[in-house]
């Protein structure tokens, strides 16, 4: 059974759409990566699975049941899930006593409260500050303290936005091996935003993508805003973002001379060679790799063509090709590889 | 100069010597003050809340109306007052004209919109995290009403100690509705306004004295929550 079942959810603000999800399945017990631009409905999302907002429209299921837009029923419910924010606040109390509130709520006794909150804090590295000032404490460690004033409440799922934005990298690489540490030991579900495809793929287990409020199939990376410039017979020359000019087998749609617009390059589209393809229907063009990543059956390989193009092949091409760092390499670009972004 | 000069030190010889006539003043001022004000809390406090917190309708023009309100002369509210409580009121068999019970319904009509509308400004500077917070960490309507109240604990407490600066050094409706009568309705500022119909300006600098180190009481205790609630 899946922990969450979206249908048909719509979620408006001012009458404008934020989010607008036909289906969406979330399993228990793994991590999840929500990816997405800004403005792309992420933290709607969030706040809907945490039952913090009510969509406008849809229903919703949460471990096989309906969710009843009732506050008595949204309440139980959100007492099994935790949204920590991308810039928590603090109570103005001190740290203690500020991952004592949920359980003081949850009206468990004193003894067990405190014997949780050590060892929570022992959990995030921060009981030297049990009694300091919440506020006193610097951005990581006010993130780590978010981290634990939810985990201490032991959730089934940890909602987190954007949980290592706005830290620094030792704070970081804590977060995320809390969070690893978390899932495996208790087997909560988490469910993360991020910009950082890389992050996405290191840490969850399964990724979705948002794009305008919507679910994508593909990833929004290799998304460029770009020129098109129309010359003479059906040939379309696309200059992405203003550096690398590639060569469109199909014109984009309405064309006047000049149009702007956005293209999406799909990174499992795109072919490496070792030397410089005959051009076919695509485009080809060279450039220095600077990434090579495993991600799952794949390899990711970020490339310098004057933006950075993400390629995504699999092993057996890799183990054939055994590109390097700083190697300059070829790319062609398949006839289908390119798509037209709407506004 | 030289009477000033004169007044002043005859003035503070006065304050310094403990008058029993200044300090039933000051006592009746500060008793008649500190029960409208707490009143008014009572009322002033919820109603902020209330109406910052929750999702009334015209909640717009209810602010409005209430800053409107903290404009009243106190001689409006005075009259205003004195038609229901004068002998030919509604509320005239209650005796309460020219006594301090009439003088605390008219500094209380005074400062509820006071209160109100600051706790309005205090609660609504509260960051709207607290509540998502609250909430997410399992708290009900209820509960996370009063994590809003806590945070905004500093902005109230400044709203209560502004409304009784307001109504310690107000005169109109003490003079309208107390009488000024001595030993019970007559306070620091409509005594002050009495001795200077007198001539007499000892006791009225004494008193003016007393008010201006009250207000300077006042004033600090203001800043330091205004700066606690500002770190």
């Amino acid at each position: 059974m899946m922990l969450y079942a979206l249908n048909k959810v719509l979620q408006r603000y001012n009458g404008r759409v934020a989010l607008d999800i036909d289906h969406l399945e979330i399993e228990g017990g793994r991590i999840h990566a929500l990816l997405g631009p800004n403005g792309a409905g992420k933290t709607t999302l969030l706040n809907i699975l945490g039952f913090l907002e009510t969509p406008v429209s849809g229903t919703m299921y949460f471990n096989g049941r309906a969710v009843e837009p009732v506050q008595k029923s949204l309440l139980h419910l959100r007492r099994q899930v935790v949204l920590v924010d991308q810039h928590p606040i603090m109570f103005s109390t001190s740290v203690n006593s500020n991952i004592e509130f949920g359980m003081k709520i949850r009206k468990i006794g004193k003894s067990t409260r405190q014997r949780m909150v050590d060892e929570v804090l022992e959990t995030v590295g921060l009981s030297r500050y049990k009694t300091a000032r919440a506020h006193e404490l610097s951005g990581g460690e006010t993130q780590r303290l978010a981290l634990a004033r939810a985990l201490v409440l032991e959730p089934e799922v940890l909602l987190c936005d954007e949980p290592t934005a706005s830290v620094d990298t030792e704070n970081q690489a804590i977060i995320i091996s809390l969070l690893q540490q978390i899932n495996a030991e208790r087997g909560t579900t988490i469910i993360f935003t991020t910009h950082d495809r890389l992050q996405a793929a290191s840490l969850a287990q399964h990724t979705l993508m948002l794009e305008n409020g919507r679910m994508a199939n593909t990833t929004y990376e290799n998304s460029y805003a770009c020129t098109f410039h129309h010359n003479e017979g059906s040939q379309v020359r696309c200059i992405l973002q203003g550096i690398t000019e590639i060569s469109l087998p199909a014109p984009p749609p309405g064309r006047p001379p000049i149009q702007t617009g956005r293209i999406h390059i799909a990174p499992e589209k795109i072919t490496l060679e070792r030397h410089e393809p005959q051009p076919r229907n695509g485009s080809t063009m060279a450039g220095a790799i600077i990434l090579l990543m495993a991600e799952g059956e794949k390899i990711r390989v970020v490339v310098n063509v004057g933006v950075l193009l993400v390629v995504l092949i699999d092993q057996a091409r890799y183990a054939e090709l055994r590109p390097a760092i700083g190697e300059t390499i070829c790319l062609r670009l398949e006839a289908d590889a390119i798509s037209f972004l709407q506004e | 100069m030289s009477f000033f000069l004169e007044s002043f030190l005859s003035a503070c010889r006065l304050a310094w010597s403990l008058n029993p006539e200044l300090l039933t003043i000051v006592r009746v001022s500060l008793s008649v003050s500190c029960l409208a004000t707490v009143f008014a809390s009572l009322v002033g406090i919820p109603a902020g809340f209330a109406i910052a917190h929750g999702r009334l309708p015209g909640k717009r023009i209810i602010i409005t109306l209430l800053n409107t309100l903290l404009a009243l002369p106190t001689v409006v509210i005075g009259l205003f007052v004195y038609v229901f409580i004068s002998r030919r009121g509604i509320f005239g068999p209650l005796d309460l004209l020219y006594t301090q019970k009439a003088m605390i319904i008219g500094q209380f009509i005074l400062i509820v919109p006071l209160i109100a509308a600051l706790t309005i400004a205090a609660i609504s500077r509260v960051d709207e995290r607290y509540r998502k917070t609250a909430k997410t960490l399992g708290a009900n309507a209820w509960q996370t009403g009063l994590v809003v109240l806590r945070e905004g604990r500093f902005g109230i407490a400044a709203a209560v100690i502004s409304a009784f600066g307001r109504v310690i050094s107000e005169i109109g409706i003490s003079m309208m509705l107390g009488g000024n009568i001595k030993g019970f309705t007559r306070t620091m500022t409509t005594a002050m306004a009495l001795e200077y119909d007198k001539g007499s300006f000892t006791l009225a600098v004494a008193l003016g004295l007393v008010l201006m180190a009250i207000s300077l009481g006042i004033n600090v205790l203001f800043n330091l929550i205004q700066g606690r609630s500002s770190r």
